[in-house]
C-alpha cells in the first residue's frame, strides 16, 4: 500500500512521460497502437519505474591550462616567484609535496587542496640564495665587525653579559608570541671580580641561579608585558646583586669561628695542634698566642701542606671514606709511618 | 577445617576466570591457607626448592605446567640451603600477633643454646664413640624431638546413652605432628619467669630427643589411657 | 664459565685446610700469617682480659670453641707495622680505629694489646668507656670529687679499671722499678712517699675506695712522667673512646641534673693522656658506633663519632679502617668455624652466608649459631 502511495504522489505527468517512453521502446505497442486507436489504452503497472540513466553532459574546455607549478622554469629566480611569507599555495610551488595523515600502508595526501600544508608555518621564502642576496643588498647599511673580537674567547672577555631572547614565527592572526618577552640574561661570576667576601655573598643572593661547575649566574625574566622591560628588570637584578654583595654588615665582624661558612686549615685548631707537635718533635716548649698561630708558617714541616689539604678537604667537602683515606695518606706522610697496603 | 577450606574455595569466583584457562588444565590441588587468597584455585603452588625443580626437570613434568599460571611464593618459601619445612612450622606456633621476626629469633636462639650444649658435651666426651654419638645438628634434635613426641593414638569424646566415653581411636599424620609441637610450646611454657624462653625451649627439645622428659611422659600418659579404655573402642562406630 | 671458576676456587680453598698459624707471637706477625687464626694462651687471656677485653659474644665463644683464637688481619698488621716504624722519641702519635658494626675493632684491639704485652710495654687499657658513661646498673656508685670542685667521682668503676691495670700489669708492677715522683697527700693520715713503687699507689686506691679517681689521676701523670723518662713504654688502649665526646652521660647527680662527661673525673684523666705532650708510647683508640644510643649512630666515619671535640683533641691522628672480611679471610673463617662444629652443613650454604652476612665478621658468626 505504502508502495502505491509514493509512486502515485508526484502528479501524473511523470507517470504519463514514463508511459510515453515506455512506448517509444516497445515495438509490440506500437502495432496494437495503430491496430486499435479507438481502443481503451492498456496501462501497464511499472511499480519499480525504470528510469533509463540519464547521460549527464560533461562541457570539457578545450584550452584547458597546464598547472602552473609544471610550466615553470628550472632556473627562474624563486624570490620572485615566493617573495615574502605567505601561506602554502600549490601551485606556485613546484615540489612533488604530500602530507597528512593516513591510515597505514596508504599514501599522504598530495598537495593540492591540502589543509595540513596551509596550516603549518613556512619558509619558502627564506631560501639560501634569497637570503644571499637580501643581505648583499643590506650590507651597505652594516657598518665593520670590529676586528679585535676575532675569536669566542675575546667577544666573552669584552662582552661577558650575554642576553637570551627568542623569536617566534607564529601562524596566527596576531603575530605576538607571549613567549618572546622573556629575558634570560647570562654572565661568568669570574669575569665580576668580585672579592672573597663579595663573591660568597653574591652566591647566597642568587641562590641556584648559580651553577658552580659551569660558574655561570643565569637571571631570568618574564614577570613584564614587554620584551625591553623584561631586559631592564634583569640588568637592574645584575646591578644590584652586584653592589649588594659588597656591603659589609654590621654583624659579619662579630662572626666566629664556628659560624664560618667553610673551613679555614689556618684559624683552627687543628694548625694549632700541628704547630705544638712540630714544636714538641723540635723539643722546644713554648707557648704561642692565637696571632702567631696564625701566622705560623707551616711550610717549614715537611708533608704540612699535604696535611693541610686534606683536612681542609674533610672538613669542606664532607665526610667520607675518600677524605678519611686521603687524610690517613696525608697524616702517614706527616708522621713518616709506612703506607697502608692495598689489598 | 577441611570443609572450611573447601567453602572457601567455593566463594571464589570461578566462572568469571574459566576464559582464561581451559577447564582441562584446572588441577586441583591442596592448599595451605587458611583464608582466602586473591588468586583464583588453578593458580598452581609455587615450587620453590631447588631439589623440586630438578626433579620436575628430570620427569620432563616442567613443559606441562611452565604455562600454568603459579602464585608468589611467601615470604618463608625460599630455595635457600638451610630452608626446613618443620622449622618454619614450628616457628609459626611459637609466633603470637604475627610477630614472626621476634618467633623466629626466639627458635633461633633456642638453636643456638641446643648446638653450645651439645658442643660442650662433645668436647667432654673422651672417646670417639661417644663423641660419635653425640647430635650436634640442632635441626636433627628439633626433628627427633617432635617424632618422639608424636602421639600414635588420641581420645575423642562421644556420648552414648547420656554417658560421654573417651573412645581412642587413631590419628591422623598432621594432628599427630599438631599435638607434638602443642605439647613442646606447652612444656616450655611451663617455666620459671626468670628462665627466658630459648633455654627452656633447648632443654625440652634435648630431653624429647633423648626420649625422656614431660612432653614424652605426657605422650605415654595419653598412650595408657587408651589402652585403658580399649573397652570403648567399639563406640567409634556403633 | 664464572661461576665455574668460581665454584672451582671455592673448592680449591675449602680443601686448603690452612685457617692456622702456629706462630703465637704477635711481634712476629706479618703478611704470611694474614687471615690466620692464632690462639692466646689461656693463662696469659686470663691476666690480660680477666677483667673486659673481649665483647661479651666472643667470650661466648672463647669457651664454646675451648680456645681462645684471633685473626690475623690487615689493620693489626697494619698498625704494629706502623707502630715498630714509628719513632718512639717523638711525640706519641694517635690512632683511631674506625668501622661498621660488629667488625672486630675491639678484637683488633685485643690483638694488639697482646703486642704490647709481649713487647713489655705498661698498657693502659680501658675495655669500654660506655661501661663508665652510659651504663647505669641499679646501684652505680657516684659521688662529688673532693679534689676537684664541680666534678663527679666514679669511685667503684675506677677501683674496678685499677684490679684491671694490676693485673694486666703485674711482672711490670712486681718488679717495682717505676717510682712515684712526688708524694701524694690524700688525708691526714694517708699519704704516698715519693719514690714509693706505683703498685703501692694502684693498692691504694683499691683498697681505699674514696680515691680510686684520684689515684687514676695520679697514675697517669706519673705513668706520663715515666715515659718520659724512658723508664718504661706505655701503650695506650682505650675502646669506645668516642662516649667521652657524646653531649650528655647517662649519670644523674642526687640533684637529677645530667652530667657532662667532661665533668666526670675519670674523662680528664684518660684525656690527658691521650694528648700527644709525652713520648716513649703508642695511643690506639677506637670510635665505634655502639658506644653512641641508637639515634646518634648514621655514620661510622670517625669526625661523626668523635665530634669536633674529640677530633680536635686527637687531631692529628691515623685513622685506621677495620672492614668487613675479604675472601681469603672469609675462606679461612669458614673453616675455623667449621673445625670449631659451628658451621655445619653442606658447602653451597657458605656462599649464601656470604651473601647474607655481608661478610661482616659478627653478623656471619651470629648466622652461623643455628646452623
Amino acid at each position: 500500500m505504502s508502495l502505491f502511495i509514493r509512486n502515485y504522489k508526484p502528479n501524473s505527468l511523470a507517470t504519463v512521460y514514463n508511459v510515453k517512453i515506455w512506448r517509444l521502446h516497445s515495438t509490440a505497442a506500437e502495432s496494437t497502437q495503430k491496430k486499435d486507436e479507438n481502443e481503451e489504452e492498456f496501462r501497464v503497472l511499472d511499480i519499480l519505474k525504470k528510469k533509463d540513466r540519464i547521460q549527464r553532459k560533461v562541457t570539457r574546455r578545450a584550452d584547458i591550462q597546464p598547472d602552473r607549478s609544471d610550466r615553470m622554469a628550472p632556473d627562474q629566480n624563486w624570490g620572485n616567484v615566493w617573495p615574502g611569507p605567505k601561506t602554502f599555495h600549490p601551485s606556485s610551488v613546484p615540489l612533488p609535496l604530500r602530507q597528512g595523515y593516513v591510515p597505514k600502508g596508504q599514501a599522504p595526501p598530495g598537495k593540492k587542496a591540502n589543509a595540513e600544508l596551509m596550516k603549518v608555518p613556512n619558509f619558502l621564502h627564506l631560501t639560501p640564495p634569497v637570503i644571499k642576496s637580501q643581505c648583499e643588498a643590506i650590507k651597505q647599511y652594516c657598518t665593520e665587525w670590529p676586528n679585535l673580537l676575532n675569536s669566542q674567547e675575546a667577544i666573552e672577555k669584552h662582552y661577558p653579559v650575554e642576553i637570551i631572547t627568542s623569536d617566534y614565527c607564529h601562524a596566527s592572526p596576531s603575530i605576538r608570541n607571549p613567549l618572546a618577552r622573556i629575558v634570560t640574561l647570562r654572565v661568568k661570576l669570574s669575569t665580576l671580580k668580585l672579592d672573597k667576601h663579595a663573591r660568597d655573598k653574591f652566591i647566597r643572593l642568587v641562590g641556584d641561579r648559580y651553577d658552580s661547575s659551569t660558574d655561570l649566574v643565569t637571571i631570568t625574566a618574564d614577570r613584564c608585558p614587554a620584551r625591553i622591560q623584561n631586559t631592564d628588570y634583569v640588568n637592574y637584578l645584575l646591578t644590584a646583586c652586584f653592589h649588594e654583595a659588597w656591603n659589609v654588615e654590621e654583624w659579619e665582624k662579630d662572626k666566629t669561628e664556628d659560624d664560618m661558612e667553610y673551613y679555614d686549615w689556618n684559624n683552627n685548631a687543628s694548625k694549632k695542634s700541628l704547630v705544638n707537635w712540630h714544636l714538641q718533635k723540635k723539643g722546644e716548649s713554648k707557648t704561642l698566642t692565637d696571632d702567631e698561630y696564625k701566622s705560623f708558617d707551616v711550610s717549614e714541616i715537611q708533608h704540612a701542606d699535604g696535611y693541610k689539604n686534606a683536612v681542609s678537604d674533610w672538613m669542606n667537602s664532607g665526610e667520607s671514606e675518600e677524605t678519611v683515606k686521603k687524610y690517613a695518606e696525608a697524616v702517614r706522610k706527616l708522621f713518616g709511618l709506612p703506607e697502608k697496603k692495598v689489598v | 577445617m577441611a570443609n572450611n577450606i573447601r567453602n572457601i574455595n567455593k566463594c571464589i569466583p570461578r566462572n568469571s576466570l574459566s576464559y582464561i584457562v581451559p577447564r582441562l588444565l584446572t588441577v586441583q590441588q591442596y592448599r595451605e591457607y587458611a583464608r582466602p587468597t586473591s588468586f583464583p584455585d588453578f593458580f598452581q603452588n609455587p615450587i620453590f626448592r631447588k631439589e623440586d625443580q630438578a626433579q620436575l626437570i628430570e620427569s620432563a613434568e616442567l613443559p606441562k605446567i611452565a604455562a600454568l599460571p603459579v602464585r608468589p611464593p611467601a615470604v618463608y618459601q625460599t630455595s635457600s640451603a638451610y630452608h626446613d619445612p618443620l622449622v618454619t612450622k614450628v616457628i609459626n606456633h611459637v609466633m603470637e600477633m604475627g610477630k614472626k621476626q621476634m618467633a623466629r629469633n626466639l627458635v633461633e636462639k633456642a638453636f643456638e643454646n641446643i648446638k653450645r650444649s651439645q658442643i660442650e658435651r662433645y668436647h667432654l666426651a673422651s672417646t670417639p664413640e661417644a663423641k660419635a654419638k653425640i647430635e650436634l645438628d640442632p635441626k636433627k634434635i628439633l626433628h627427633k624431638a617432635v617424632e618422639n613426641a608424636k602421639p600414635l593414638l588420641q581420645l575423642q569424646p562421644i556420648k552414648r546413652g547420656g554417658i560421654t566415653y573417651q573412645v581412642p581411636g587413631p590419628i591422623t599424620e598432621k594432628r599427630s605432628l599438631f599435638l607434638a609441637i602443642k605439647w613442646l610450646l606447652e612444656a616450655t611454657n611451663e617455666k620459671e619467669r626468670t628462665v627466658h624462653f630459648p633455654e627452656q625451649f633447648a632443654w625440652e627439645l634435648l630431653d624429647a630427643a633423648n626420649n625422656t622428659g614431660k612432653v614424652v611422659k605426657r605422650k605415654q600418659d595419653l598412650h595408657r589411657q587408651c589402652e585403658a579404655n580399649r573397652a570403648y573402642a567399639h563406640y567409634r562406630w556403633q | 664459565m664464572l661461576s665455574r671458576n668460581w665454584r672451582h676456587l671455592c673448592r680449591r680453598y675449602s680443601q686448603a685446610v690452612n685457617f692456622r698459624t702456629t706462630e703465637n707471637s704477635p711481634a712476629q706477625h706479618n703478611d704470611k700469617q694474614e687471615g690466620l687464626f692464632y690462639t692466646i694462651n689461656p693463662d696469659l687471656c686470663k691476666q690480660l682480659f680477666a677483667h673486659g677485653g673481649f665483647p661479651r659474644s666472643f667470650m661466648k665463644q672463647t669457651k664454646t670453641f675451648t680456645e681462645t683464637a684471633i685473626m690475623v688481619r690487615q689493620p693489626a698488621l697494619d698498625l704494629l707495622a706502623c707502630i715498630k716504624a714509628s719513632d718512639m722519641s717523638q711525640p706519641v702519635i694517635r690512632y683511631v680505629l674506625y668501622g661498621e658494626k660488629g667488625t672486630g675493632k675491639s678484637i683488633t684491639l685485643a690483638h694488639l694489646l697482646h703486642y704490647a704485652h709481649e713487647e713489655g710495654f705498661l698498657i693502659v687499657h680501658v675495655p669500654w668507656v660506655s661501661e663508665w658513661l652510659r651504663r647505669v646498673p641499679r646501684h652505680k656508685e657516684m659521688s662529688n670529687s673532693q679534689t676537684h670542685e664541680g666534678f663527679v667521682d666514679l669511685p667503684l668503676d675506677a677501683a674496678a679499671w685499677l684490679i684491671h691495670f694490676k693485673s694486666q700489669n703485674q711482672t711490670l708492677l712486681k718488679s717495682g722499678e717505676l717510682k712515684t715522683s712526688k708524694q701524694y697527700v690524700w688525708s691526714k693520715r694517708e699519704t704516698t712517699e715519693a719514690g714509693s713503687p706505683l703498685a703501692a699507689l694502684v693498692e691504694h686506691g683499691i683498697s681505699r675506695v674514696k680515691y680510686a679517681c684520684d689515684v687514676v689521676d695520679a697514675l697517669i701523670d706519673e705513668i706520663k712522667i715515666l715515659s718520659n723518662a724512658k723508664q718504661c713504654k706505655t701503650f695506650v688502649a682505650i675502646d669506645g673512646f668516642n662516649s667521652f665526646f657524646y653531649p650528655l652521660t647517662r649519670l644523674n647527680t642526687p640533684t637529677k641534673r645530667k652530667v657532662k662527661p667532661e665533668e666526670v673525673t675519670l674523662t680528664t684523666s684518660f684525656m690527658k693522656i691521650t694528648t700527644n705532650d709525652w713520648n716513649n708510647g703508642a695511643v690506639v683508640v677506637t670510635a665505634d658506633q655502639l658506644a653512641f644510643p641508637d639515634d646518634h649512630q648514621e655514620s661510622y666515619l670517625p669526625r661523626y663519632l668523635l665530634y669536633k671535640k674529640g677530633f680536635e683533641h686527637l687531631d692529628p691522628f691515623v685513622p685506621i679502617e677495620v672492614g668487613r672480611y675479604s675472601d681469603k679471610e672469609f675462606i679461612s673463617c669458614v673453616n675455623y668455624y667449621r673445625d670449631r662444629l659451628w658451621l655445619r652443613g653442606p658447602p653451597e650454604i657458605e656462599a649464601e652466608l656470604k651473601f647474607t652476612s655481608a661478610s661482616n665478621p659478627y653478623r656471619f658468626m651470629e648466622q652461623c649459631a643455628p646452623l
